[in-house]
């Protein structure tokens, strides 16, 4: 089996990032793996450990993502393919997933894995949209990923509960965090990755984003609550008097 | 006259609450508009939704009727929503952010060659028929102002972010043709695990009581469902204890899990990580009990008690009870 992950670099969100003239601030040099396609990584990893296979990552990014890419190599992915765009290019699901449906034409995946959203953005689009673009049965939310012969044996998240899916290959699927604990490279995986396969594509051509920026502005703050002290019989009595009577939601 | 579709999502027979206020916003945007608002329903008996759809305002009622909707599987929904927007032409499509919606959305942009909003806390359709709206993005430490253009602009809103409110109209049903050929389906439901028989949605809920690593044993947990007990509400958790199977899955709430937005939450044993507070800091009312006084938490809780959840939550229960009169 062939996997296709799809990676995003994105800023790290715990890092100290401020709005100034409606334009967010942050330190350019704190930028992580996006979170649920380190978990996507991870599936594909598992499976062809079991399986057999091989796991290609492709990512759509300014030249400084490289890293990104070989950090997925030093978890194990086989190979990577780098789609670079200008610094600063605007990007939205739309147009990175035309321009990885234009990759994948043809590539030969079995299984294309993305995240299920973007941990910036949390637009969670992209999969959708390019399991569509290329004409592909598909999963969202997957908290769980088997192969069964040819067949991907989802479990979905969905609103009330689980539900298990199977799709015959090729099939796309959008990976939760919940659904497996990334590996930290090691030190040899590390190495290894500085000679695995890197391929390095410049686009000719981006979509327009089809959703524009205009700014962006801090959350509201909410009023300043209030500490309940004393031993826990009188932090209970105070907080319920204060639920019925302040609040009035009990 | 311009439409705007509203779609709403049926869960235990009956419209969601995020629905609801969907629906309600989409009322509000047709009417600044003189636009004509039509709900979309994809239901086993979609066409029994349509009083209650009325109530909130829906002029026409597109529904969509198939065994199939029974449960959720995204080819369907995607042909019976393509469907109704092929018949309803209209400027924009207001969805609830459900995992359901979030399951097609992007497929529906691209089969409409629609522009999509996900998750917003707030929009607006612009005199130009553009949307405008405000999503919570860096883990909801801050709101971006986006616009999209097209024909139609999908945008599905975030849990709690409208009031439901009711503007009764009279809905004419509009029954939409659906023949889903079974064959075509490169995808099979094998299973369905509900958490619980016809629990409620955690998104839907008015009261929320969410546990967290503090929450160590049996002992802890059989204190949350008593607090949940006595509240008459429905049990959230952190990824922490999602991830160790103390809790389901589908009691998550955070930036992986739900967004809620009850009237009251009360947070057990919770730190208060940003990925936890982005589904979270909207309920309108908020305790946390922590034995942590620097737990980050406390930064959006309206009551903090600062004490161990065993040694708080008994009088607390007790307290509820009597206050209740059910003791
Ligand atoms: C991409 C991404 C997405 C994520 N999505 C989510 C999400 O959707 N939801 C989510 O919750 N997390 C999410 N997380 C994880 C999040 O960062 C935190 O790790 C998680 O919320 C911690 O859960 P917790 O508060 O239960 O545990 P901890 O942070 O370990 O906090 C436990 C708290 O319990 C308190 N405590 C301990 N014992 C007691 C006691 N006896 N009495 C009272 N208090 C006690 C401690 O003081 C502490 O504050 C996500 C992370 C990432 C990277
Ligand atoms: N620039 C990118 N390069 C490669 N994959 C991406 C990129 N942006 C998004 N994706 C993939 O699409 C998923 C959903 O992204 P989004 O729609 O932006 O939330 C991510 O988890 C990735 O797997």
């Amino acid at each position: 089996m062939k996997f296709c992950v799809c990676i995003k670099q994105v800023p790290d969100v715990t890092a100290p990032i401020q709005v100034r003239d409606g334009a967010l601030v942050m330190d350019a040099g704190r930028v992580v793996l996006n979170a649920y396609d380190a978990s996507a990584v991870e599936a594909a990893l598992v499976l062809t450990e079991q399986h057999g296979g091989e796991v290609e990552v492709v990512l759509v990014g300014p030249e400084r993502a490289t890293e990104t890419i070989r950090k997925a190599l030093a978890m194990g992915a086989h190979r990577g393919t780098h789609l670079v765009v200008d610094e600063g290019t605007p990007l939205d699901s739309h147009a990175v997933s035309a321009l990885l449906a234009r990759h994948f034409e043809g590539a030969g995946c079995d299984v294309i894995l993305t995240g299920k959203q973007a941990q910036d953005t949390d637009a969670g689009l992209a999969g959708g949209m390019l399991a569509e673009r290329l004409g592909l049965p598909y999963a969202t939310n997957a908290v769980g990923l088997a192969l069964e012969g040819d067949t991907v044996v989802v479990t979905r998240q969905g609103d009330t509960g689980q539900e298990v899916i199977a799709l015959p290959t090729p099939c796309l699927v959008t990976c939760s965090n919940d659904m497996n604990d990334p590996r930290i490279p090691n030190l040899r995986g590390v190495m290894q990755a500085k000679s695995k396969p890197l391929a390095s594509e410049r686009v000719a051509e981006v979509p327009a984003p089809r959703v524009r920026v205009l700014g962006y502005e801090p959350l509201p703050q909410r009023a300043p609550g209030v500490r309940l002290d004393g031993e826990p019989a009188e932090q209970a009595a105070e907080v319920v008097r204060r639920l019925a009577e302040e609040a009035r939601v009990i | 006259m311009p439409t705007i579709l509203s779609y709403v999502a049926v869960q235990n027979g009956k419209p969601t609450r995020s629905s609801l206020e969907a629906l309600s916003r989409a009322r509000e945007v047709a009417r600044a508009r003189g636009a004509d608002l039509a709900a979309a329903v994809l239901a086993p008996d979609a066409a029994a939704h349509a009083d209650e759809l009325g109530r909130y305002g829906a002029a026409t009622v597109y529904a969509v009727s198939d065994p199939i909707f029974r449960s959720h599987l995204n080819t369907p929904v995607l042909a019976g929503l393509e469907a109704v927007i092929a018949r309803a032409q209209p400027e924009a499509v207001v969805f609830p952010s459900t995992e359901g919606v979030k399951d097609v959305l992007g497929a529906l942009a691209v089969r409409t060659a629609a522009a999509v909003l996900p998750d917003v806390a707030r929009f607006e359709v612009a005199g130009d028929g553009a949307v405008e709206a405000l999503r919570p993005v860096m883990a909801a430490k801050f709101l971006a102002r986006v616009r999209a253009e097209g024909k139609p602009v999908l945008v599905s809103v975030r849990a709690g972010s409208y009031e439901a409110s009711e503007a009764p109209a009279e809905a004419r049903v509009e029954a939409v043709p659906f023949a889903f050929d079974e064959g075509s389906l490169r995808q099979t439901l094998r299973e369905v695990v509900s958490s619980a028989a016809g629990a409620v949605d955690l998104s839907d809920a008015r009261v929320v009581v969410a546990a967290g690593r503090g929450v160590k044993d049996a002992e802890g947990k059989r204190l949350v469902e008593e607090l949940a007990g006595v509240l008459g509400a429905a049990i959230g958790a952190s990824r922490a204890v999602v991830e160790s199977g103390m809790f389901p899955a589908t009691a998550q709430i955070g930036q992986t899990g739900k967004v809620v937005s009850p009237d009251l939450y009360v947070g057990v044993g919770i730190s208060g990580a940003i990925q936890h507070v982005a589904g979270m800091a909207n309920s309108r009312v908020i305790v946390a009990v922590n034995q942590n006084p620097d737990a980050p938490i406390f930064d959006v809780a309206t009551y903090g008690i600062v004490g161990d959840l065993y040694k708080v939550l008994p009088p607390l229960i007790e307290a509820i009870k009597q206050r209740k009169g059910t003791s």
